[in-house]
């Protein structure tokens, strides 16, 4: 009893010394030495640049951090509070909106200069990207990877059955129509913001006014996207994806799922997951009703500093490296995301056929629908906003309140928030 | 208790292993609780967001919780739903399986370990298990419609997902309630029962008399550490349902965690101290209901 | 024998018990066997619709993408290193201080642990922040001493210690001083070896809290070779996806040592203290 106390106190105490003289890696003296977070995790498009952006820029030494995407949130709203920032972080789009109004990433514009690489801001990047890393006139961040829907479909039961992939709603509703055997072969229906403002943007409505003081998603627009969405749950033409129905991966696999809504990144999911579906799927343009124009939602992953970094010279520097177009090319080949430079996109390197689907050239299709889309609005209350959405949509689906009820409290609820 | 008469220094003497022997953990709570609790509390008063200075609002988060936050009372009642649920089930299957686990069985340790296992796996892997039985094709489901009852949702359907949340809490959990049980008996002298069994007593009333009474003091600490726990269940929704579905399983805590999420600091940290008066309060009853009195 | 029952009954009741022994730990090991299965098998099987049950084929990548990386090693050591250092901490400071609350008198004795206990019922998070700057005041992040020290004793702990304490008859302790013990001896070679079954479960429940923890090691840590088990391995996550069949590798190999100090604890302490059946 003795031995084992005595063995465990010395534990404790080799332990405890040590910690306290800390076994922490050496840190280099003079170079500047950046800390960067990276959320790519097992598949990050940094890491490999790494070395090389050293040899480039002998005085700084790049401490990388990987980490996966939850980590990187929880993390970041602890750290950000205190003096010891990193350097450069990459982060989710959707998390601007808590971030920005604090002040919390460091207006890239005097940086920068305006232009990145060489190239003015506005010839790097989309109108709706320049409009996501925009916050108040400031450039808060630089948009790395994008994120915007468009229309998965099994190409092949559309074959079968003489389909064209619908560019209507009407059509939407047509082709549906058409596939739907026995529950199987649907549209997916998700409840929250992401889907639901795809139909809204395309019929023409939207979530907040200009000043960003009132919820609009209320208004006659939006209410009848909403509705038509619904009606197709209505109609047994759609298919209520909750969490007792599983991973969105199986349903497609196994065929309740024959059409959805989703972003680049899928991609690399389908192939990953359900490579004996190669051949089966395609990517066109998200259909839009009669008298409607395309839009989507614009998220993806943003490269910012943090207000307190001490080290910003370096830290653009660095960030000028990833976004160099050759660079970003890691994106798809390590990450399979869409990079986000404009002239990456119009690079062969994307616009090869992809066998996977059909031969065909997807990431065209995701770069077309960049070009209308647009992030959700940047206010404090963002949060409350996508949950109150999020909400009605599930009251929708679960009919416990029509389409104009659920929308008009959700309004309610948002105009509470926004009035704090 | 001549201690009171003695002069001081006989008194120093013989407190101070006491003293000694606290000393640690006193330090230890004051350090890295009891400081950051007073810093959240005072945080609670204000509007603090982490990265700007923070504005003095007085008791005003605490007010808008109770007269303006639909969501917070929501995840009161479902908080106290949960509790009522978890502890009535928990505590109960924990006894029954360490008394039959305290049976001279053969391959008494592969069942102990069999009933600790759950526990031991990480609450992503149960959670995503019982997804799959809780799935609308899934083994519940089957098993009900086989027998002409129609199918659940689980976890979609409002009126279930707290329910379904509880059984797959209750079933991970309860393995600590067997581990402590069991320990409790082992420290029943067998001579009781023998003593007993001579008299004539019968099983119920062994356990009326004697394990029942000697088991008092860990039922207390399982009743409180259960609310105590219970009332802060966050893991299971989080990995299971976040929140939803139309917020019939958030919780307190995980409440507290989406407002810190949003970096609203000053609102969440109101929200822990109602919390904690709640549980104060709940612990104090308990300890007087259940308490040793010494 | 004073019971006068049938053997038959006897054997009856003994058949209950096994079966019912039998099926219920058979239940509550299903999701840990289909942790070890998805573990073993391809990605794109472990979703199967009806699941399967056995892994076919039996790959064994989700191990390969973990073990191949030599940075495991470390976090291994980092994570043992830890939650050795917490549990030998809780067993020696918790059992001391329970000691003290429950069997030695002293002014404001019961006050001091009903205050202890009020930070029980705080939720973590709320502490984190604060936590975090005062451990990088004190020059503590990314080192062991963040990782350990303040997870080195709890009043869980000395509360779980304390109730199994009130269950050593103050006879004995006072027998033992009479005898000239010093209060240390009276701990170390009477209170120590009674209230082993205590300490054991306290080994256990420490262990593997620690073993397991995640939130406050990850937010802690900045550096990957200071990275505990839990926290590297979420790095093996991508951005968008999982890798289902490498996640369960992964929480299938920090499973292993939990159980290893399960069996070890349970057998040594618990298993052969009733000779003669305690029956309830």
């Amino acid at each position: 009893m003795f031995v084992r106390k005595s063995a465990l106190l010395t534990l404790t105490i080799v332990a405890l010394v040590v910690g306290l003289v800390g076994l922490g890696p050496a840190r280099a003296q003079d170079k500047v030495t950046l800390s960067v977070w990276d959320y790519y995790g097992d598949s990050t498009p940094i890491k490999p640049l790494v070395d090389k952006f050293q040899q480039e820029n002998p005085a700084i030494a790049i401490q990388l951090e990987g980490l996966d995407w939850n980590t990187t949130q929880e993390k970041l709203n602890v750290v950000l509070t205190s003096e010891d920032t990193p350097d450069v972080v990459t982060i989710d789009m959707t998390w601007l909106p808590k971030f920005a109004p604090l002040g919390a990433f460091t207006d890239l514009t005097a940086l920068s200069g305006g232009k990145l690489n060489g190239v003015a801001l506005d010839k790097s990047y989309t109108p709706g990207a320049l409009q996501s890393i925009t916050y108040n006139q400031q450039t808060i961040a630089m948009l790395y990877d994008f994120d915007v829907y468009a229309l998965y479909y099994r190409a092949d039961l559309f074959d079968k059955k003489g389909l064209q992939p619908p560019k209507t709603w009407d059509d939407l509703v047509n082709v549906a129509s058409k596939l739907v055997e026995n529950k199987k072969y649907q549209y997916e229906y998700i409840a929250d913001p992401f889907h639901a403002v795809q139909f809204i943007y395309e019929n023409g409505g939207g979530l907040l006014n200009e000043d960003n003081t009132k919820a609009i998603f209320a208004e006659p627009k939006a209410v009848s996207a909403v509705e038509f969405y619904a009606s197709l749950l209505k109609k047994a033409l759609a298919i209520n994806w909750t969490v007792d129905s599983g991973e969105v991966i199986q349903g497609i696999k196994d065929g309740r799922i024959a059409m959805f809504s989703d972003g680049p990144y899928f991609m690399g999911i389908l192939k990953t997951a359900a490579p004996e579906m190669a051949g089966q799927w395609k990517v066109a343009a998200h259909p839009i009703p009669k008298d409607g124009k395309p839009g989507s939602y614009l998220g993806g992953t943003g490269l910012v500093i943090p207000t307190k970094s001490k080290h910003k010279e370096a830290a653009w520097k660095f960030i000028e490296y990833l976004m160099r177009p050759e660079n970003q090319l890691n994106v798809y080949k390590v990450a399979g995301a869409a990079p986000a430079l404009s002239a990456v996109l119009e690079s062969p390197d994307l616009n090869a056929a992809d066998p996977y689907f059909g031969g065909q050239k997807p990431f065209a299709v995701f770069y077309e629908a960049m070009k209308t889309a647009h992030p959700f609005p940047y206010v404090r209350q963002w949060d409350d906003i996508g949950q109150a959405i999020t909400t009605a949509m599930q009251e929708i689906a679960l009919g416990q309140k029509t389409v104009q009820q659920a929308l008009e409290d959700a309004a309610t609820t948002t105009n509470d928030a926004l009035a704090k | 208790m001549t201690a009171r008469l003695a002069p001081p220094i006989t008194a120093i003497r013989k407190y101070y292993l006491g003293y000694l022997f606290i000393a640690v953990p006193v330090a230890s709570s004051i350090i890295f609780l009891l400081i950051p609790m007073l810093t959240s509390l005072i945080w609670s008063f204000t509007d603090f967001n982490g990265l700007q200075p923070p504005h003095f609002v007085g008791l005003g988060n605490y007010v808008e919780l109770f007269t303006r936050d639909k969501l917070f009372i929501k995840a009161l009642q479902n908080t106290a739903i949960f509790v009522v649920l978890s502890l009535g089930a928990g505590p109960v299957l924990g006894l029954l399986t360490a008394l039959m686990l305290n049976q001279n069985v053969r391959l008494r340790a592969l069942f102990r370990t069999a009933y600790f296992l759950p526990v031991m796996t990480s609450m992503v892997v149960v959670a995503t298990l019982w997804r799959m039985l809780y799935n609308e094709s899934g083994l519940f489901n089957t098993i009900l419609s086989s027998l002409g009852l129609g199918t659940v949702g689980w976890l979609s359907d409002p009126n279930w997902a707290l329910v379904s949340v509880v059984i797959a809490s209750v079933w991970q959990g309860f393995g600590y309630e067997t581990v402590i049980f069991l320990s409790a008996l082992q420290t029943i002298p067998g001579e009781l029962y023998e003593a007993a069994t001579i008299d004539g007593a019968g099983a119920l009333a062994k356990f009326r008399f004697i394990t029942l009474p000697s088991l008092r003091s860990v039922i207390l600490f399982i009743y409180v550490i259960g609310i105590i726990g219970g009332a802060q269940v966050f893991d299971q929704v989080f990995v299971m349902t976040q929140g939803g579905p139309v917020n019939s399983t958030t919780t307190i805590v995980f409440y507290l965690y989406r407002r810190f999420q949003d970096l609203r600091l000053g609102y969440a940290s109101a929200i822990a101290y109602i919390l904690f008066l709640i549980l104060v309060g709940f612990s104090f009853v308990q300890w007087r209901v259940l308490g040793e009195r010494d | 024998m004073a019971h006068a029952s049938k053997p038959r009954s006897r054997w009856m009741t003994r058949g209950l018990l096994y079966v019912l022994l039998a099926t219920s730990s058979v239940l509550m090991m299903i999701p840990f066997y289909w942790m070890v299965s998805s573990s073993l098998k391809q990605e794109a099987a472990v979703f199967a619709s009806p699941p399967n049950w056995l892994p076919n084929p039996v790959s064994f990548n989700g191990y390969q993408n973990i073990l191949s990386r030599g940075v495991f090693l470390r976090y291994l050591l980092n994570s043992v290193l830890v939650s050795v250092g917490i549990t030998a901490g809780h067993v020696i400071f918790d059992t001391l201080a329970a000691y003290a609350f429950a069997k030695l008198r002293f002014p404001g004795r019961n006050f001091i642990f009903f205050i202890m206990l009020l930070g029980l019922m705080v939720p973590f998070q709320v502490n984190l922040i604060p936590l975090y700057r005062i451990m990088s005041s004190l020059h503590w992040l990314d080192t062991f001493a963040a990782l350990i020290v303040p997870n080195m004793t709890s009043i869980f702990g000395i509360f779980l210690m304390r109730q199994f304490m009130f269950s050593i008859p103050d006879e004995i302790l006072d027998a033992a001083r009479i005898d000239g013990c010093s209060e240390w001896g009276v701990v170390g070679k009477v209170v120590a070896p009674l209230a082993l079954p205590g300490i054991a479960t306290l080994v256990i429940f420490v262990f593997m809290e620690s073993w397991n923890s995640f939130l406050w090691p990850r937010i802690v840590t900045t550096s990957e070779a200071m990275f505990t088990l839990p926290v590297g391995l979420a790095q093996l996550q991508m951005k968008n996806t999982s890798n289902w069949a490498t996640n369960m590798a992964g929480t299938t190999l920090v499973a292993l040592p939990m159980i290893l100090v399960f069996l070890l604890m349970q057998r040594r302490f618990m298993a052969d203290l009733t000779a003669g059946a305690v029956r309830g």
